[in-house]
């Protein structure tokens, strides 16, 4: 039963098509579209280099309790906080960054006390726990 | 047994296209199944961080991923913080120095993110990020 050679042969596209197609659908209604990320950094001191801090430089010291930030022995409110860190990035740009966070305080508080502090340009940021 | 030659010979495509579209739905399929993470946690927003880019994110990057309930985990798999400790020192040993980002989630207690920090900082790596959202896309 040998198979007779075409005369003309002609690759079907139809089906590759109809996969391509079914392929396409599949990708559509299952990608999810994800959010944009991005890194707040910090830096841990080391314990011997904790109290170690030059006298030139102005230090800021943020406290996070389990009820919010606390700013200058006064829990603020997130736009509070805003306002206390543009008043001080308008006197100090290399400012000395250093937030206590409590074991029962909130993740989010820590990284909007980071996000602030990229907001007003200050990279020296040291976190502790307490 | 001489093969006859075919006047008008043509290559048939359809077994490559079918293995090339295996081979798709392979590397789609277990590059999802790398990229394993605890789905349940939620990001607090971090506008003015340094948006994570590819370039951002270099090979030798470990992420530590914290849930709500404090679960510390790497690609899905639950560790104790002495695990994560010793990771921490098996990659420093090869790469050196390299960065640590803590994927949170907002409503996660500091301890277990302190956690994380001290067995990053134990085995000598003293910067740490934070990992939040830039921009919202997803509805």
């Amino acid at each position: 039963m040998a198979r007779k050679p075409q005369d003309n042969p002609q690759l079907d596209m139809t089906p590759m098509i109809d996969v391509v197609f079914e392929l396409i659908i599949f990708f559509v209604v299952t990608i999810k579209q994800e959010d944009i990320f991005s890194k707040l950094n910090a830096n841990r001191p080391a314990p011997a280099t904790s109290s170690a801090s030059e006298e030139n430089d102005t230090q800021v010291k943020i406290d996070i309790g389990s009820g919010g930030l606390v700013f200058n022995g006064r829990l603020m409110n997130p736009k509070q906080f805003d306002q206390a860190l543009r008043e001080i990035s308008k006197t100090s740009k290399s400012a000395m960054v250093t937030i206590r966070c409590s074991l029962d305080s909130y993740h989010k508080y820590l990284v909007y006390a980071l996000d602030t502090c990229n907001k007003y340009r200050m990279f020296n940021v040291s976190v502790f726990t307490i | 047994m001489a093969r006859r030659i075919q006047e008008n010979p043509q290559l048939d495509m359809t077994p490559m296209i079918d293995v090339v579209f295996e081979l798709i739905i392979f590397f789609v399929v277990t590059l999802t199944q790398c990229n394993a993470k605890d789905e349940t946690i939620r990001l607090e927003d971090g506008r003015h961080g340094i948006e994570l880019t590819p370039e951002e994110m270099p090979p030798t990057q470990m992420t530590v991923d914290v849930a709500r309930t404090g679960r510390i985990s790497m690609g899905d798999i639950t560790l104790t913080p002495e695990q994560i400790g010793q990771r921490v020192k098996e990659r420093k040993r090869k790469f050196g120095e390299f960065p640590v980002l803590i994927r949170a989630d907002k409503n996660a207690r500091h301890e277990a993110v302190a956690r994380v920090m001290n067995a990053c900082t134990a085995n000598g790596i003293w910067k740490i990020s934070f990992m939040a959202i830039h921009e919202h896309k997803a509805k």
